[in-house]
């Protein structure tokens, strides 16, 4: 699978598990996206932990230091995989990985050159040393307990928004 | 070519019409069945509730019975899948017996696996009439992989039409003893099977394994329902 | 909740499931949705076998040698910083957890769905020791507000319409009635995320342990494991020894196998794999982190003949298949683990005195062990309780005695056709006797038996 064949494949299985996805032609293009997607005004937690991270925080007019506190989640996450339409999100360089969770929108950036095909390759990766927190997200938090009804955004983020970079 | 048939303990006690329309079959399609007077039971409900040296007498019982070279035929999935699967089983520490049963094993057909692979019946072009729906019973399918053989008799019956019921292949809780240690459970299922046949507005509905169909006749009556109960032997017969 | 062990009422309790209508008209839509689901999540994994081959593979690599696994968890999971204690039984285990929450002085518990703490009922004895444990996931959290117990393994409340639901909420939480499943679950996402916040600890279970690198990995959905888990100051851990994989690259296997098998999903929302408590430079994960192994019997069943059964995942799909779950429900196994695989474990870890009516909970229709993701040979499983149980002497001596006649005429032509003889003449007597649930759903034995026809 290639580099193209694993970004299509990405998007397609992370938009079948409810996720928004957005595939951007180079990384000027990010600012755009991301105006359009997070609200103006809302509070929003961007560590500023990567260069992209540090290129788009000052979007976001209310910036908050506590993730607690924020409606929205802007990160770059540890990669993605192909197979499942999913996120890696770890607890590496100081990352807090519930900063994720705890916000009622998560909005992920991935490196296309960190979208591994398989599952096996993301674990193959981490494996000699495991973060502390590794997370798989797919799609946003949900529950079918009632009746079998799906309902989406239970204890985590109802919108999950994806940009690959 | 001689064949040894095992009519099975329900068959002969309580559906003698199966037996001999197996051998109405048998001998249409040029083989000479041979009833071995000494039968009993497979001993499979003593094998399911767990008394293993009964059943272990009653397997000894059939293989000796039994013995010889020439095919073994019973018009019942679950009591195949009993001399097949769990003979030998039975007998893992005895190497004698246990070279006995994995050869009766090999030499046990169910009846349709015999009609379709060695008689041939499904080109012989078979009368039929009615509607007919099939209950695919859970040892037949399950353990001994008898899945397409009942539809490919079916399908060639001519005049006859075939509709599928939904979850053909779910348990219709007749279970053996399980129908006796668990009533309540057991008529559950079998009223929920009942229901999936009349639901497909079958006149008759037919199966491999005269348990199932004992205890699917029970439910229907229950329910008042018209529907036929045939053992797929009786069907098959009709149309000679 | 666990109300005690009922499961020699089996049959007594079966019967008041059947009569429950909306608990079987629930039960059925649930076993029957998963059970389509999985048929759907299967249908485009090509090389599916080969998959189930490798995943038992490796469930079988681990019981081969479960102590060496068990102790390399333990060194990996210490040197990340875990603290791990092996709890020998129930009690055990229940002691652990309370010390290692009294001592830090916890009292507010947030708590993730763990069959192993309901198989150890940890709840009770935590609350006994003045602590308040909030269960967190959906179906639980509306189970414990109504003092009930989960009547499924994969959606506890499955036999609570929205209306109860949305009765509920209002009585117990003060909010407007609604009968919405997204509005219901608002609000008990609100009045949880107070308690996420607040809490001590967090109580977790875990679907997998790695040894080589002792990390945990949970499967959640609603986000309530990763919160039990990353939010609180203290992060305790418990799970069965047998959850062991052998190393965190064998997870692939079990991601692509388990969520599938449960709820038909590719993958669930969320895969937590948790390795030790945050370290300095961290900003994730509890400070603290306790894991306990529960033995509980695991040893004592790795020796014995049923071993295979510790190959389980607790997916559940062998439950949603099961003729006999599916109908009655899982509150009639009257223990922590229902349908086929639940009454195997019932039978093993609680002892055959105290279960040995379940055994008989199978009508050996092969369903569970035709989708079992990892291949445990559930029906020669129950086959072997029901040997055992013939062996100790549990089954009533009416049983025992048509047994005895049975062998006779199994093994003898002669005793065969009299008693075919007697049962004709006997006919009416046997219906009366026998009562109409049996014995009325048997025809009258022929006239003339086919045998003496078949010349
Ligand atoms: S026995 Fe198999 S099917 Fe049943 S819960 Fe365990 S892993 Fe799943």
């Amino acid at each position: 699978m290639n580099g193209e064949e694993r970004v299509r494949l990405f998007l397609e299985n992370a938009a079948k598990a409810a996720a928004g996805t957005h595939l951007l032609p180079g990384p000027e293009a990010l600012r755009d996206v991301l105006a359009g997607i997070v609200p103006p005004g809302v509070p929003v937690y961007c560590p500023g932990l990567t260069a992209a991270e540090e290129a788009v925080a000052d979007l976001f007019p209310n910036r908050v230091a506590d993730y607690a506190d924020a409606a929205a989640t802007v990160e770059e996450v540890f990669g993605a995989v192909a197979e499942t339409g999913t996120l890696a999100c770890a607890s590496v360089d100081g990352r807090a990985v519930q900063a994720g969770l705890l916000p009622a929108h998560h909005v992920a950036i991935v490196r296309r050159d960190r979208i591994f095909a398989e599952l096996d390759d993301l674990f193959a990766e981490v494996v000699s040393a495991p973060p502390t927190n590794l997370t798989l997200v797919t799609g946003p938090s949900r529950t079918a307990d009632i009746e079998l009804t799906l309902a989406i955004g239970v204890h985590g983020p109802e919108r999950l928004d994806i940009i690959v970079v | 070519m001689k064949v040894l048939l095992f009519g099975t303990c329900l068959v002969d006690t309580f559906f003698p019409e199966v037996g001999e329309a197996t051998l109405r079959l048998l001998r249409r399609f040029g083989a000479d069945p041979v009833f071995p007077q000494g039968q009993t039971c497979c001993g499979q409900p003593a094998f399911n509730a767990g008394y293993e040296d009964t059943a272990r007498t009653a397997a000894a019982h059939f293989l000796s019975v039994f013995d010889g070279d020439a095919p073994i035929v019973t018009p019942s999935g679950s009591c195949a899948a009993m001399v097949r699967h769990h003979y030998p089983e039975l007998f893992h520490d005895d190497p004698r017996m246990l070279a006995k049963a994995r050869r009766a094993g090999e030499r046990t057909y169910e009846l349709s696996r015999f009609l379709v692979h060695v008689a041939r019946a499904h080109e012989a072009g078979l009368r039929g009439r009615g509607t007919i729906t099939y209950h695919a019973s859970c040892h037949l399918t399950r353990s001994l992989g008898v899945r397409e053989e009942p539809l490919t008799l079916l399908a060639s019956l001519k005049g006859a039409a075939f509709v599928p019921m939904a979850d053909a292949g779910r348990c219709c809780g007749f279970g053996g003893t399980f129908m006796a240690k668990l009533p309540e459970i057991s008529c559950a299922l079998a009223e929920e099977k009942a229901a999936s046949v009349e639901a497909t507005g079958a006149d008759t509905v037919t199966g491999c394994d005269s348990g199932c169909l004992m205890n699917l006749a029970d439910a229907l009556r229950r329910r008042g329902s018209k529907v036929r109960v045939a053992h797929l032997a009786q069907l098959l017969a009709e149309g000679l | 909740m666990n109300l005690g062990q009922t499961t020699l009422r089996f049959r007594q309790n079966s019967v008041r499931a059947l009569e429950d209508v909306a608990l079987r008209a629930a039960m059925k839509q649930a076993a029957d949705t998963f059970g389509a689901k999985r048929a759907e999540a299967f249908a485009p994994v090509s090389d599916l076998e080969a998959l189930r081959d490798r995943a038992s593979g490796i469930r079988d690599e681990v019981l081969a040698d479960l102590p060496r696994h068990v102790e390399t968890f333990v060194a990996s999971a210490t040197r990340a910083g875990a603290t791990v204690h092996r709890a020998k039984d129930a009690a055990a285990a229940r002691e652990i957890v309370a010390k290692v929450l009294s001592d830090r002085g916890a009292k507010r518990i947030v708590k993730g769905k763990s069959m192993v703490s309901e198989e150890v009922d940890l709840n009770a004895h935590l609350e006994a020791a003045g602590m308040e444990v909030f269960e967190t996931d959906l179906g639980e959290y509306i189970i414990q507000m109504a003092g009930e117990s989960p009547s499924h393994i994969i959606v506890p409340a499955i036999h609570k319409n929205r209306r109860q639901i949305g009765r509920l909420f209002t009585e117990r939480l003060g909010v407007p009635y609604t009968e919405d499943p997204q509005a219901l679950t608002r609000i008990a996402r609100g009045a949880l995320r107070e308690k996420f916040l607040s809490a001590d600890a967090g109580i977790s279970g875990a679907n997998f342990a790695a040894a080589d690198t002792g990390s945990l990995v949970l499967f959640t959905n609603e986000g309530n494991g990763r919160m039990v888990t990353t939010v609180p100051p203290l992060h305790v851990a418990i799970l069965s020894v047998e959850k062991i994989i052998p190393s965190l690259s064998d997870l692939p296997a079990f991601l692509r196998l388990l969520p599938r098998s449960a709820t038909g999903q590719a993958i669930t929302a969320y895969v937590s794999v948790i390795t030790g408590p945050r370290k300095p430079g961290d900003a994730t994960g509890a400070k603290e982190l306790h894991i306990v192994l529960l033995d509980n019997g695991r040893t004592e069943i790795l020796a014995g003949e049923s071993r295979d059964i510790l190959k389980c995942i607790r997916c559940g799909a062998c439950m949603n298949v099961c003729p006999v779950y599916r109908t009655v429900g899982g509150h009639a196994y009257g223990w922590t683990y229902p349908g086929p695989m639940g009454l195997i474990l019932t039978t093993l870890l609680t002892g055959m005195a105290k279960s040995h009516p379940v055994v008989d909970a199978s009508t050996l229709c092969g369903a569970c062990a035709e989708v079992c993701p990892v291949r445990v040979p559930l029906v020669p499983l129950i086959l072997q309780l029901r040997r055992r149980k013939v062996r100790e002497g549990f089954p009533d001596p009416k049983e025992r005695r048509v047994m005895a006649w049975f062998g006779r005429a199994a093994a003898s032509p002669g005793w065969f056709s009299l008693g075919q003889r007697l049962a004709g003449i006997f006919w009416p007597l046997v219906r009366a006797v026998g009562g109409k649930d049996v014995a009325g759903r048997l025809p009258p034995p022929a006239r003339i038996p086919f045998r003496r026809k078949a010349h």
